[in-house]
């Protein structure tokens, strides 16, 4: 699996919608909305941050197994790719990632205020303490409505209609 | 648990909401969908129109779970679901079929995709993430004032009874939508509405409206195609909201599809009124089953109409249709009472001439080169016209248009005021100068405020 090229970590950084995926041991699904993104230093494993007061039943289900899907789309055009990985460890954020789960929120409220969510609405979401949930990306599809979705996504990351 | 009747605002489709499945091989997998709908108060049903990783995994395992945010609060709320069967037919599939067609056409893209099936899950639990907002803070968020349900409903009922009221002592058709109109903005706060009757070619035309200026009068829909058309031919209410998102959406695909050497030839069909609506109810105006015109509104408020709204509206509509039909039957009433006369337009021919040309072929009238009107109402002005140039009659009545073979009006229920009221509002968009004027019910004049030349050809 190739590293995430540069264009699509600016991507994951820029406040898109992100959800989260695990299951249980029934195979009964479970999705939570992070908190928080970082992708690490050699693009191939990202930190995840997930508030602990509501992300119970996801930590439960990455205790057992290591299955994590993840999507982020931009919802002002659409654009949106999910990565599939295990996850390699799981633990308490640490304060001075805080910063990191603020920048985030922050960050979601300005892409959401022109499509009509007020930014107090985002500002107010509980997002600490954190749980970070490390994972390392195995596979990544294209998720971007339109004949392509569901394609193993090739970099770069293209506005929807626009040229290669 | 929560009711699902409880969070009923979830599944208008404002905010996407995120899903998760599982393969039989344990991979779990994410997306969000656009709109989750409410079936019944064990049922929620999610459109299938592209086979993707999700459909392959909710047919192989039948578990999945939704995020789902509330609109105006963003309470969110998980929804734990078991696919319990599939409808290629049938009224929840017609429905969600026609609610995606609505959307895809006005993208350009009616018929491109399909509705393979409605796909209906069992609710397995209902559970607020109440840790998903902090406490709430008073300086943030001010206490709401509640109303109660029957201070609310009394409420609406008087506004019923007096828009009621005032549908029943309009003197004619053109008064009795102003009166509507009026209404829905001052007591209601809909503040954009329309109406469109029915032509002779299955074409809506806007006939009234309000809040949109005076642009938009003779705008034509054709039956089927948008919310209005497709309105029209189901004969059943239908509103969307987040309609910004979804056309979004649609447009993205259509981007997508041109990227891929495989673009739908369909141009885009403009929203019918506000370029920026984000909730649009459209009602149909029904006499028995016989359509007399559709009643559309839209708001740039995502959550302006709520299934309330449309009972609610729908009893409106039911009395507007009557007005209507009663308006397209009416008889010549010589002893009615004068209408309060407008002003007249001014004498004389100083203003500068206006040229009238007829295309026969089509019948269709341009004014100074530009598209005026066409069809019957293009008929009885050029019969207007022509009888003032030639021997200045000014003063007309409705009977003698209905005695007018050529004009080509239907013997039952020929909708002359509702031409005319168009042919008035046409008139005042594009030559404001040449107006008709109701004197009584029944009989008007033709007021020429310049000089005016007729022009006649087959075609143009």
């Amino acid at each position: 699996m190739a590293p995430l090229d540069a264009a699509l970590i600016e991507f994951l950084g820029s406040g898109v919608v992100l959800g989260a995926a695990s299951r249980d041991d029934r195979l009964v699904p479970e999705v939570v909305r992070p908190a928080g993104i970082r992708v690490e230093p050699g693009g191939e494993e990202i930190t995840l941050f997930l508030a602990s007061a509501w992300a119970g039943p996801m930590l439960r289900n990455l205790e057992s197994n290591r299955r994590l899907a993840l999507v982020a789309t931009n919802p002002q055009d659409n654009r949106s790719v999910q990565l599939k990985g295990a996850v390699v460890d799981v633990r308490p954020a640490r304060e001075d990632e805080r910063p990191l789960t603020d920048q985030y929120r922050a960050r979601f409220a300005r892409m959401l205020e022109p499509l009509g969510v007020p930014r107090a609405f985002v500002l107010r979401t509980q997002i600490w303490p954190a749980t970070a949930v490390r994972f390392r990306v195995e596979a990544m599809f294209l998720q971007t409505p339109g004949p392509a979705a569901g394609q193993p996504f090739q970099a770069p990351l293209r506005t929807p209609g626009a040229p290669e | 648990m929560i009711s699902l009747k409880d969070i009923s605002s979830c599944f208008e489709g404002v905010i996407p909401a995120m899903m998760s499945t599982c393969s039989l091989e344990g991979e779990p997998n994410v997306t969000e969908i656009s709109q989750v709908h409410l079936v019944d108060e064990k049922h929620v049903a999610l459109s299938h129109q592209f086979f993707n990783k999700t459909q392959r995994n909710v047919r192989e395992n039948p578990h999945a779970t939704i995020l789902l945010h509330a609109p105006v609060t963003y309470r969110l709320y998980r929804l734990q679901l078991r696919l319990d069967h599939s409808e290629a037919e049938g009224p929840l599939f017609d429905e969600m079929s026609a609610r995606l067609q609505v959307i895809a056409s006005h993208t350009g893209m009616l018929g491109v995709f399909k509705l393979r099936s409605a796909d209906v899950y069992e609710v397995l639990s209902v559970e607020e993430l109440a840790h998903f907002f902090l406490p709430a803070d008073p300086r943030l968020d001010p206490p709401q004032p509640t109303t109660g349900v029957l201070d609310a409903m009394a409420r609406e009922l008087r506004i019923l009874r007096a828009i009621s009221d005032r549908v029943n002592r309009a003197s004619c058709l053109e008064v009795l939508l102003e009166q509507v109109f009026q209404a829905l903005d001052e007591q209601l706060g809909f503040h954009h509405s329309m109406v469109l009757l029915p032509d002779d070619r299955g074409h809506l035309v806007t006939t009234a409206s309000h809040g949109y200026g005076s642009e938009g009068v003779g705008a034509e829909v054709p039956l089927g195609e948008g919310l209005i058309g497709t309105v029209a031919a189901r004969r059943r209410p239908m509103r969307v909201a987040g309609v910004g998102a979804e056309l979004r959406y649609w447009r993205t695909i259509r981007a997508e599809l041109q990227h891929a050497g495989k673009a739908p030839a369909a141009p885009e069909i403009p929203l019918p009124g506000l370029p920026d609506a984000q909730a649009q109810l459209a009602l149909p105006l029904l006499v028995g089953d016989r359509l007399v015109g559709v009643l559309a509104l839209e708001s740039r408020e995502a959550m302006a109409f709520d299934a309330w709204t449309e009972t609610f509206l729908n009893i409106l509509a039911n009395q507007i249709a009557l007005g209507i039909d009663r308006a397209s039957s009416a008889e010549e009433e010589p002893e009615a009472t004068l209408e309060q006369p407008g002003p007249g337009a001014a004498p004389g021919t100083a203003r500068r001439p206006r040229v009238f040309q007829l295309f026969r072929n089509d019948d269709c009238i341009f004014v100074d080169g530009e598209y005026l009107i066409r069809n019957i109402p293009a008929k009885i002005l050029w019969k207007l016209l022509r009888a003032h140039a030639e021997n200045g009659r000014t003063e007309f009545s409705n009977r003698e248009l209905r005695l007018d073979d050529s004009l080509g009006l239907p013997e039952l229920r020929d909708n002359l005021e509702s031409r005319l009221i168009l042919l008035r509002k046409r008139l005042e968009e594009k030559c404001p100068e040449v107006r008709i004027r109701p004197v009584r019910r029944g009989r008007f004049v033709l007021d020429v405020g310049c000089a005016v030349q007729l022009r006649e050809s087959d075609s143009a």
